[in-house]
């Protein structure tokens, strides 16, 4: 993997190492200036050791995420690279016939085309070699042990030209030739091998035309791109059968026959990236110069920037789906320091009062925060290679089902990259906390007097209110500034300031801004930005992170601005966070009121009440579009918001816990205590609370989508109706399976209730609406009156004039000039897919949802047959998605009458069957009996309920992997927890001893810490419980969301409780530590003790 | 001679700080008898808090014998012990280690709550025990929001409140001006007489002592003097 979201891995390294040296260079001026500071920073590194090493956990955690995320997506990219030179060889431009540039007479290629290439480059010194291959499939069986292979591939390779490719290689590494090969000998692939247990001497029989032909087994050669045998260049990857192209023209009866151009560039399998786009750029020049009827399909270089754009998408998943852990281990690190800070905040009184400034403890705090930093980082990155290393091991499992094979490779670049964005993520958060921790009262510190309300303003003039959004646009400009010039503008305006004479100039403003500053200031800003933000997302550049968040922070700066002047703190921000909640869970709300009547029905589905009351003056704005990252946006909206709900009404809710003390009144005071110590400590219990509702909220959204998503596309509709796929061999044509069947002996009425045909081919088409539209091939899949008599397809919208289903079946029936199309074709669709789409691609402007919305006409479309005639066809409906999820890729086609594609030569020709019986078991003992009773004809059948289950299967396998990988955030909530209950331990030894003194058993003192921590840990999964769950329920029966998809929705109830109680758990152990050593503190040692 | 409500003999206490071992009590012997005030004085370090944890339970004992009531406290486990603070104990300390985040009458109740009286009646008993010590207005304040004296008040209804047989105060005027500290010593030689509890306060304050009815002087872990004050008489009287 060369880069990350478009930026080169080395100029992310270069920049990252110039702010570590800053750093660096920083720490080394604090250390010289005040080596006291230092000092006294790295002292208390020592003095609790069980909290020291919980910091280290919190603070490593960001690290791992991302070196895991590097070394996954490095992995990934290395092994489908290596694929990809493993498959092509020296094989590294691959043509294959192109009917649209060839004579009509003509239906492939012929072995002049090759020859004329052949001579095009003769002499050029990028080219190593030039062949043609005949590749064409052919069922394969091995007589003695009974077994088959139908999608086998019968390879025939030129022995005069083949060598050149080096391709030809057996299982001792050394390069045979097919000249070597006598008339009734064959090379295997090593595949179709081990799948029909060949050995070297042994007889296998192709069929072919209906017709058996032996072969014995000359040696078996490594799966490659020559021997037709691999994934990437070949949908059918059963491995191939090698033989001289003069035999198998021979048994095809096609003396010139050639199916593929192989054209080797200069170098070797590695070294010739740069000479395979030469030689195709060339190659292309040659075909249109000479009029060849010839297409590039592929080359070795294309497949291999695919490889790594994958590796580079894997790691851009995993960091973005690690986005909610790494902000937990933020939050984690900031709260850790706010603790620290705390628990000194007497001693930091006294050092201010002696004439420390603030400055000065900002130093040493961030002396202190690079001690834990600078190792935690290190065990973090080395720690993010072996979980990549877990995380591979599930990944090869599901990689392996693809014929993949992954080979765990970590880059040090990206090893690099994450120790030191690991350094740079925690110095930020350090110095940001240590800042904030600094800036105290020194009389309210030394005699620990509680800090005001910070919301409410004195001054509450406009001319103050001015004033002190002037500081915060100061302290904002300087930190754009810094953040622009990678914090050079930081180190330049921070040495300024001590330059004599000039420093004051630089000084006095900021100390102005400083003074200015307050609550008041802070909301005018986030008012002013968020509306900004909202006009850019909304209005300008539609993006709904940006209209999303913008509208938030007014939200949460209107609550701060009426607190400042003078609202009820408590009120104001229990309201605006329900109506940020509300917000965030629309259209939920009001569909929950027009269930319930209280909004009119139209009320149903109202999403956005900005634009809805905007829209009355004219000034609603475009769509917008959310992509990934909103679910990262959403749940930070939605915890900060919950928290902050929770935090301002906890001890109304609590109070009301005051009722069990009736139930428990054994724990009475434990719980009194329990209650009371979490609600004083409104920021530190908010921000623990905040990170445990984050990742699980993170956690339940996400297995609640995969699980819907999974049922939505893997569930028993994806059979349309059916419970076996026969796939004829178009070799060896079938004509009707019903009677091949039975002449086979199989007893078809016992066993089979009905036999629906598809008849494909693939024809070039477009929406006739747009004349400039290019022409696309696509499916087009002759259904006959069996499968619609057996098919259960629902549609997800009709044209109009067709009143239900029924009806349009009913035309496709009895009209060869109707088409029953899917989604994927249109544009919104292919939008939404990661930017899928091209000029190559089938494209008819629209979305699923606006149809459904709107009555519309049936399409026009423009049809090419294979003869070249051009006819106009109708799209009268779109199949419902769930139907082309992709167990049956033959469904992802243009649905037509049988008759409109019955005289196309050479089409698939695909069974679908019900079974009498539908278990499981029948069901696949029906498709292996076809493929027994049609062995010799390469009649291939799966059961499509095995292949849904291991869809999804496999599916699931790649949700738990990206659960698990997101569970790292739980460390992070415990860890959270843990270093607050060990500190609420130390700090509170003195109360503890005089609540043992005054009655409390070791047991009551016990419960009373565990209750406190458990309160953190129930409210936090309770609330992301509720919260996920309802975002969840939200998106999935959202239409946009959706695609127009209805589903069923449920949730992973299962996955949950397994979710919510291994958090619980773990976090009850971590509590019950801290719990236990609190029983144990010894009295009178307590009562002396001072924190 | 009625039995003494404490009976110490030869209390010995070691501590080990590192290598060095602490002799902090080398032998104490003392009868105190019930409804009496006595003082505790001393100068630093002579063992006052020492002798105060140990005999009160809190901490153990090296060697020697503590009969509360005729129980020796050796005898007790831990969670009996506790118990037995609960319900015959009362605890005054100079910094009045009340829990920040409950409010006046909270604190008061919670050795209530300790001892399974039930929450209302809990309620009931500590805002009357508030209201006898003259903070009846204040029983929702937090200790943030009281001054030094009203917070000593707190504690003392704190350590009131279960009605318990002794009361051990460590340097309760210790943190106040002389002011309130006078008031603070007038309120609890109120409650001496008017429940007839037996206190022991260790001071280091003279004028405290010399209104307690018998003042024990210590020196280096040991007892070296007793005394009674002038006005002992009258108080004892008194009460």
């Amino acid at each position: 993997m060369d880069s990350l979201f478009g930026i080169p891995l080395t100029t992310i390294l270069a920049v990252l190492l110039v702010l570590v040296a800053g750093i660096f260079g920083l720490l080394g001026w604090i250390a010289w200036r005040n080596p006291l500071l230092v000092k006294m920073g790295l002292r208390n590194l020592t003095r609790r050791k069980t909290q020291t090493a919980l910091i280290v956990i919190g603070l490593m955690l960001s690290t791992l995420i991302i070196s895991a995320a590097f070394a996954t997506g490095d992995t990934v990219g290395y092994s489908v690279t290596n694929a990809a030179y493993n498959d092509y060889g020296e094989a590294d431009v691959i043509g294959a016939f192109d009917r649209e540039k060839a004579d009509p007479s003509r239906d492939g290629l012929l072995q002049q085309d090759i020859d004329a290439v052949r001579a095009a480059f003769e002499g050029d010194p990028n080219v190593d070699a030039v062949t043609g291959v005949i590749r064409t499939p052919a069922p394969a069986l091995n007589p003695t042990e009974r077994l088959s292979e139908p999608s086998a591939s019968f390879v025939g390779v030129d022995p005069a030209t083949t060598d050149g490719f080096h391709q030809l290689i057996d299982q001792d590494g050394n390069l045979v030739t097919a000249s070597e090969l006598g008339p009734d000998e064959v090379y295997i692939s090593q595949r179709l091998a081990d799948d029909i247990r060949l050995n070297v001497g042994d007889t296998v029989r192709v069929q072919y035309g209906n017709q058996p032909y032996d072969f014995t087994v000359r040696a078996i050669v490594r799966d490659n791109a020559l021997t037709a045998a691999t994934a990437l260049t070949s949908e059918q990857a059963a491995g191939g059968i090698v033989a001289p192209i003069e035999r198998v023209r021979e048994i095809a009866g096609e003396p010139d026959r050639v199916d593929l151009l192989v054209m080797s560039a200069k170098g070797g399998v590695r070294d010739s990236l740069e000479a395979t786009k030469v030689v195709r750029d060339r190659l292309e020049e040659v075909i249109d110069a000479q009029g060849l009827p010839i297409q590039v399909i592929s080359d070795k270089a294309q497949v291999v920037e695919i490889a790594e754009l994958i590796g580079s998408v894997f790691v851009t998943f995993f960091l973005v789906f690690g986005l909610f852990s790494m902000a937990a281990g933020v939050m984690l690190i900031f709260l850790t320091f706010v603790m620290l800070a705390a628990e000194r905040r007497s001693e930091m009184g006294m050092a201010r009062a002696v004439g420390m400034k603030r400055l000065h403890l900002t130093e040493s705090f961030i002396a202190e925060g690079m001690g834990y930093n600078l190792g935690s980082a290190l065990i973090g990155a080395l720690l993010g290679v072996g979980v990549a290393y877990l995380l591979i091991l599930v990944l090869g499992n599901v990689f392996g089902d693809f014929g993949l094979s992954i080979t765990f490779n970590a880059n040090p670049i990206g090893f690099a990259i994450s120790y030191l964005l690991g350094v740079v993520i925690t110095f930020v958060t350090v110095a940001v906390s240590s800042w904030r921790s600094a800036n105290l009262n020194i009389v309210r510190a030394i005699r620990d007097i509680p800090e005001p309300d910070t919301f409410r303003g004195h001054d509450r003039s406009l001319g103050r209110l001015v004033k002190a959004s002037l500081g915060v646009v100061w302290m904002m400009l300087l930190w754009l500034l810094s953040a622009i010039t990678f914090g050079g503008f930081a180190v330049v305006y921070f040495l300024l300031k001590r330059v004599p004479r000039v420093g004051r100039f630089v000084r006095k403003p900021g100390d102005w801004a400083g003074r200015q500053r307050n609550s008041g200031g802070w909301a005018v800003v986030m008012i002013l930005v968020g509306v900004l933000a909202t006009w850019w997302g909304g209005w300008v550049d539609q993006q709904a992170f940006a209209y999303t968040a913008g509208t938030t922070l007014v939200l949460f700066a209107i609550a701060m601005l009426a607190s400042y002047f003078g609202a009820p703190t408590r009120a104001t921000f229990a309201i605006m966070s329900t109506v940020i909640i509300w917000y965030w869970l629309l259209p939920m709300p009001f569909n929950l009121l027009a269930n319930l009547g209280v909004l009119p029905e139209e009320a149903k589905g109202w999403g956005d009440p900005l634009d809805g009351l905007l829209s009355l003056v004219g000034l609603d704005h475009e769509p917008i579009v959310g992509n990934i990252e909103m679910f990262f946006v959403s749940g930070v909206c939605i915890t900060a918001a919950s928290t902050v709900f929770v935090i301002f009404n906890a001890d109304r809710v609590l109070g009301s816990l005051g009722a069990l003390q009736a139930v428990f009144r054994g724990i009475t005071p434990a719980i009194r205590t329990a209650i009371s110590y979490p609600l004083a400590s409104k920021f530190r219990t908010g921000m623990a609370l905040a990170m445990f509702t984050l990742v699980m909220f993170s956690l339940i959204v996400m297995a609640t989508l995969n699980h819907n998503f999974t049922q939505l596309f893997l569930g028993d509709d994806a059979k349309g109706g059916f419970d076996v796929q026969a796939s004829a061999n178009v070799n060896n044509p079938i004509g009707d399976l019903r009677t091949a069947l039975t002449e086979g002996g199989y007893d078809v009425d016992a066993n089979i209730s009905g036999i629906g045909t598809m008849t494909s081919t693939f024809w070039e088409t477009k929406a006739a609406s747009d004349p400039e539209d290019a022409l696309a091939f696509y499916r087009f899949a002759g259904l006959d009156d069996s499968f619609l008599d057996l098919a259960k397809f629902p549609l997800s919208t009709r044209a109009v004039g067709f009143d239900s289903d029924e009806a349009v079946w009913d035309a496709v029936r009895n009209d060869p000039n109707v088409i029953v199309a899917n989604e994927s074709i249109l544009s919104f669709t292919q939008s939404q897919n990661f930017g899928a789409g091209g000029e190559d691609q089938l494209t008819v402007e629209g979305s699923i949802t606006d149809l459904q919305d709107n009555p519309w006409q049936p399409i026009d479309m423009t049809v090419i047959d294979d003869n070249g005639n051009e006819r106009t066809m109708q799209i009268v409906g779109f199949v419902d998605s769930a139907i082309i999820g992709g167990v049956v890729p033959q469904w992802l086609a243009l649905f037509v009458n049988a008759g409109v594609v019955a005289d196309v030569q050479d089409a698939n020709q695909d069974f679908f069957i019900v079974t009498k019986d539908e278990s499981d078991q029948a069901v696949s003992d029906v498709a292996a009996a076809i493929e027994s009773t049609l062995l010799d004809r390469g009649v291939q059948a799966d059961s499509l309920t095995q292949r849904v289950n291991d869809a999804a299967a496999q599916s699931n396998a790649f949700s738990t992997l990206f659960v698990s990988f997101m569970s790292l955030g739980l460390i992070v909530g415990i860890a959270a927890l843990g270093v607050i209950s060990f500190r609420t331990v130390a700090e509170r030894r003195q109360q503890i001893g005089m609540l043992r003194a005054i009655g409390y058993s070791r047991r009551l003192v016990a419960i009373s810490f565990f209750l406190e921590s458990s309160f953190i840990a129930i409210a936090g999964i309770g609330m992301g419980l509720i919260l996920g769950g309802a975002l969840s329920y939200n998106l999935m029966t959202s239409p946009d969301f959706t695609n127009g998809q209805e589903i069923h929705f449920s949730y992973p109830v299962g996955t949950i409780l397994f979710i919510v109680g291994v958090a619980y758990v773990a976090s009850a152990v971590m509590t019950l530590i801290p719990a236990r050593s609190a029983s144990r503190v010894a009295v009178a040692e307590a009562l002396r003790y001072s924190a | 001679m009625p039995e003494p409500i404490i009976r110490v003999s030869n209390l010995v206490k070691t501590y080990h700080t590192g290598e060095v071992e602490v002799q902090a009590l080398r032998g104490i012997n003392i009868d105190v008898p019930a409804g009496e005030m006595l003082a505790i004085m001393g100068p630093s370090g002579c063992g006052k808090t020492t002798f105060l944890n140990c005999v009160s339970g809190i901490d153990d004992v090296t060697s020697g014998n503590v009969f509360i009531e005729g129980t020796d406290l050796a005898s007790l486990n831990d969670d009996r012990k506790t118990e037995y603070r609960a319900k015959r104990m009362g605890f005054i300390f100079q910094f009045y280690n009340l829990l920040p985040v409950l409010s006046a009458v909270e604190n008061v109740e919670l050795p209530l709550l300790v001892s399974g009286t039930a929450p209302s009646e809990a309620r009931r008993r500590a805002a009357a025990m508030l209201e006898r010590v003259g903070l009846g207005a204040w029983s929702g304040h937090k200790p943030a929001q009281l001054s030094g004296g009203q917070r000593q008040r707190v504690t003392i209804a704190r350590a009131l409140v279960n009605d318990p047989a002794i009361i051990w105060a460590d340097e309760p005027t210790g943190d106040l001006d002389s002011h309130t500290a006078d008031e603070i010593m007038g309120l609890m030689q109120q409650l001496n007489r008017d429940q007839g509890q037996t206190f022991v306060i260790v001071t280091h304050d003279p004028g405290i002592a010399q209104r307690c009815h018998r003042i024990v002087h210590m020196r280096d872990g040991l007892i070296e003097r007793e005394e009674v004050p002038a006005g002992a008489g009258a108080a004892a009287a008194r009460g």
